[in-house]
């Protein structure tokens, strides 16, 4: 690696670019979480009982989330609840993706992928922030709602999964949008139009000639909108209530309340090793490799 | 045919909706900005007024914490560009056996929640006696934004004409030389690109910034304990603003590139 | 100063593949030479070994009678002109040509009178302020060559640089590129799979073929008497007729082709001919010309299967009734007008050549051309292999 790079560059340059990459990969990368693994492996003790007898690996941790009843229905429910704001996202920048893709023309399309980077440019916390403006309980929704009578007293959307639904299919949209809108677009319209042509309907012509090619961009989607979903903390915490916890609100807990550092990393662990499953799963449902994701 | 029609009307009425659902939000919250309530709302309306910018301007912790964002994002900005350039000229150069793991390992913090990229760095430093604060969100942060780095030079890099390497060598330039005056030219408006990405990554980054930032406090940490406990519509006022100079940016950026993206095209 | 160029004994191998097979080859200074080839025959490696982008697995190559072993690309007195021209797109025509010379600590002025002085050698007089991007293709190519001249370089590598051109514009440039030549007196070394490129401009060629050069020649002889069953088959159209040596003595070969008959030409390939050995007869389709019945020596009674019309001369394409072979048949612009009548498709003719016009090579199962394509059969497996193991 380094003759090539060395051939490439000389000397200098590429000792500049393995040394970056090192310091990225190991120091950056790889040891902290290892370092987490082997923290999530020992017992939480005082810094004199360290090194002593006690001091070893253990499972203990891992065992604590199976003992304990509702930390488990809270891990298990923030893996369906990512899965749901998962489909959800997909739902909705499905149909957004085609219209930008193959619909618009191609003025329309440029202007609505700005309108599209606009909200993704402000912060997640304000974008959340909005909706519990929207969503609290004498907010506009409810105002709105009373108004045009389907209501007759307000709803407290704030209190179940609810909001935390919405918040983060929100929050999530566009990292659903961009890689399908990229994917469709990819297609060549002919394809579309043989279809039809061969007289496929609206339904059988999107199943079987543009899903199958935008596979890679709606796996892409599905990891990254997973991702961030099952690993989001600002939208449980703003929009959710004490009822209807997250699991990295739990983490956090034993970080920064529980005061058990060890016990959170291996939270923090179970929910890397959820990720990561989901994408194994994903990727292999959809036939596509790691070279696809990263477009 | 109708039935087409009807789709195609229906499509148009769906991205409508949907991009009245995408800023709805961010209105309501900018008009709740005006509203004389103590409590952010545009319901009821108790009149117009200006006086939570006033709030907000004498507001002490919010500017210490906007300080810090700036900190924070200076920092990450000369730790992500470096690594995700240098990360990008490794994959464009080298080929080994060993490349599709590194591909993976260098993927991962892409791939990896921002809570799980803050603990692990928590974790790490503090074995080497480093605790909390603006190093560590710094450190963290860069983590995962050096990887968006590395793709969006990634992204140009792989356009580039290496022909164009070997011209600069054969008229007598050393390899220096040819970094210097023909690559890293070329791959400038990229690397703009990505540094501006960078700087808003890091200055929005709350999931990961959570666990790092010790007792400091960034902009995001800031509001979203705004939020939670003393919420006055002060927050809608600092989020105003930023609504209005992040927009302000994305347009000006998206019409550079724009501009850039059609020079390219004649050119070429 | 000395721009020759000898390579010794240099041998390419990539992996199992072997690109180059050994070859030894003197270009002498000042000359303009050319390798012509179809694409990977292996021209392009070589050219890559002068500039430095490859060493060579074995052998050296010498410039100027020192070996360059040790030198890398950016100290060899060489400059290359790419065949995209690889110009640098963010820079002024200016800041092209000057490169070279910027890149070797050249002052400012120094380098804008070499740049003016090299704009006006290929007649692009105040063009220097403007982006390359903004230049026309003949330009681009213009400033390619200033570029390339301003480090002055003993020997100057062209790999096919008016491919991209179109036809016009390309002829234009060959009278351009060896005026440029004559006045600068450098060694230029040009490879182009172009035929009429590599005959018009070339003072020696040397066709390559497989890894191998087949010939190294002036144009005129390389058309005339090709050393190779390829260079014949290459270089120019020719008819191949199979037959068995009966008289090899003296210049004049004698052949019998079967029911053919009796034919004869030239023997110029080495080795030397002996009887009883299977032998090729090349004749050009400008060599052969109508013939009546009365007439004596070598004939080929054919039926015309189409005529075109080529303006300046008529191809034919005929069936060889003996063999049932192809044979294709230029007629001038006189013959034809005399012809006019009898060159329909089906019409039966006779054509005969004068053997000193004709060529007789052994019969070495060197690759042949495909009858129906035109396209060189076994080149063109070499050239997916050498695809592979380049790429």
């Amino acid at each position: 690696m380094l003759r090539q790079l060395r051939e490439r560059f000389g000397g200098p340059l590429a000792v500049a670019i393995l040394s970056l990459l090192g310091f990225w990969l190991i120091l950056m990368v790889t040891l902290p979480q290892l370092q987490m693994i082997d923290y999530s492996l020992r017992p939480n003790l005082l810094p004199a009982q360290q090194g002593g007898p006690e001091d070893g690996w253990t499972l203990a941790n891992y065992a604590t989330l199976f003992a304990n009843d509702i930390h488990r229905s809270i891990f298990f429910k923030t893996l369906w609840s990512s899965v749901l704001v998962t489909l959800l996202t997909l739902a909705v920048s499905y149909p957004l993706g085609w219209y930008l893709a193959k619909v618009a023309t191609p003025r329309q399309a440029a202007l609505c992928i700005l309108l599209l980077i606009i909200p993704f440019w402000i912060n997640e916390i304000l974008r959340t922030y909005s909706w519990f403006i929207i969503l609290s309980f004498s907010g506009p929704l409810n105002e709105v709602l009373m108004m045009l009578g389907l209501i007759d007293r307000p709803i407290r959307f704030l209190s179940g999964d609810g909001g935390v639904l919405i918040g983060m299919v929100y929050a999530y949209i566009l990292f659903m949008v961009f890689p399908v809108y990229n994917a469709i677009e990819s297609l060549d319209d002919n394809q579309v139009r043989a279809a039809r042509d061969l007289g496929a309907g609206t339904i059988r012509t999107h199943w079987r000639i543009v899903i199958p090619h935008a596979k890679p961009g709606i796996a892409t989607g599905c990891i990254m909108t997973f991702m961030l979903a099952a690993g989001s903390y600002a939208v449980p915490s703003l929009l959710g209530s004490p009822g209807s916890r997250w699991f990295t609100q739990i983490i956090y807990n034993w970080f920064f309340e529980g005061g058990n550092w060890n016990q959170g990393a291996a939270y923090a662990f179970l929910l890397l090793v959820l990720c990561i499953g989901f994408m194994s799963l994903v990727m292999k449902i959809f036939k596509v490799g790691l070279g696809d994701i990263a477009k | 045919m109708t039935s087409q029609r009807l789709m195609a009307f229906g499509l148009r009425f769906y991205v409508v909706v949907f991009f009245l659902y995408l800023f709805l939000p961010l209105l309501v919250m900018a008009a709740a900005t005006f509203n004389d309530s103590r409590f952010p709302t545009v319901t009821p309306w108790d009149g117009t007024t200006l006086k939570w910018f006033g709030e907000l301007a004498a507001d002490s912790g919010m500017w210490q914490a906007l300080a810090n964002s700036a900190i924070v994002a200076v920092g990450v900005l000369c730790l992500a560009v470096p690594i995700g350039i240098a990360t990008a000229l490794f994959l464009n150069t080298v080929s080994s056996r060993a490349k599709p793991f590194l591909y993976a390992l260098i993927l991962s913090p892409l791939l990896t929640p921002g809570v799980i990229i803050g603990i692990s760095t928590l974790i790490f430093w503090r074995q080497l006696g480093v605790s909390g604060g603006i190093f560590l969100t710094v450190l963290g942060q860069a983590t995962f934004i050096a990887a968006y780095v590395m793709l969006m030079v990634t992204a140009r890099l792989q356009r580039f004409d290496r022909t164009m390497e070997r011209a600069a060598l054969d008229l007598g330039a050393s390899q220096w030389q040819m970094f210097r005056r023909i690559l890293l030219p070329y791959l400038k408006p990229a690397i703009y690109s990505a540094a501006v990405i960078a700087f808003l990554q890091s200055f929005e980054n709350y999931n990961t910034t959570l666990f790092v930032v010790g007792y400091d406090t960034t902009l995001t940490v800031y509001i979203a304990s705004k939020v939670r406990t003393g919420l006055t519509p002060a927050v809608n006022a600092l989020g105003l603003i930023l609504i209005l100079v992040t927009v302000v940016l994305a347009v000006a950026y998206e019409v550079k590139r724009r501009r850039e993206t059609a020079r390219s095209v004649k050119g070429v | 100063m000395d721009g020759s160029v000898r390579l010794e004994e240099v041998v390419m191998r990539f992996g199992d593949f072997t690109a180059i097979e050994k070859t030894s080859l003197t270009i002498g200074s000042g000359e303009f030479f050319s390798f012509l080839g179809p694409s990977g025959c292996g021209k392009t490696t070589l050219l890559n070994m002068i500039s430095g982008f490859l060493t060579p697995s074995e052998g050296q190559v010498l410039i100027g009678g020192e070996a360059m072993g040790k030198v890398s690309v950016n100290r060899r007195p060489t400059a290359m002109i790419f065949q995209n021209l690889a110009l640098f797109p963010l820079m002024t025509v200016f800041e092209n040509i000057e490169f070279g010379l910027e890149v070797r600590g050249v002052d400012k002025r120094t380098r804008r009178e070499a740049s003016e002085r090299l704009l006006a050698l290929v007649a692009l007089e105040g063009s220097g302020p403007k982006m390359v991007t903004e230049l026309s293709g003949g330009q681009k190519q213009r400033v390619a060559i200033a570029r390339a001249l301003a480090v002055e370089p003993r020997v100057l590598l062209l790999d096919e640089p008016l491919s991209a051109l179109d036809l016009k514009l390309r002829q234009h440039m060959r009278a351009e590129l060896k005026a440029i030549q004559r006045k600068t007196g450098i060694t230029f070394i040009y490879i182009t799979h172009d035929q009429g490129e590599a005959l018009t401009m070339s003072d020696r060629v040397a066709v390559m073929s497989a890894g191998r050069i087949q010939q190294v020649a002036d144009p005129m002889t390389l058309y005339r008497s090709p050393a190779t069953g390829f260079v014949a088959a290459f270089v120019g159209e020719n008819n191949r007729i199979r037959a068995t040596v009966i008289d090899a003595e003296g210049e004049r070969v004698r052949l019998d082709a079967g029911s053919l008959g009796e034919l004869a030409g030239r023997a110029v390939g080495e080795p030397r001919l002996h009887n009883g050995d299977s032998a090729v007869l090349f004749v050009r389709p400008e060599h052969l010309r109508p013939v009546g019945e009365d007439v004596s020596g070598p004939r080929f009674q054919a039926t015309i299967e189409a005529v075109h019309f080529e303006g300046a001369w008529v191809m034919l394409e005929t069936r060889l009734e003996a063999f049932g072979e192809l044979l294709r048949v230029q007629l001038g612009h006189e013959v034809s007008r005399q012809y006019t009548d009898a060159l329909a498709v089906g019409q039966r003719m006779a054509f005969g050549y004068d053997p000193a016009d004709a060529v007789v090579l052994p019969d070495d199962g060197s690759p042949m051309v495909d009858e129906a394509t035109g396209e060189m059969v076994e080149t063109e497996q070499r050239t997916k292999r050498a695809g592979d193991s380049h790429a």
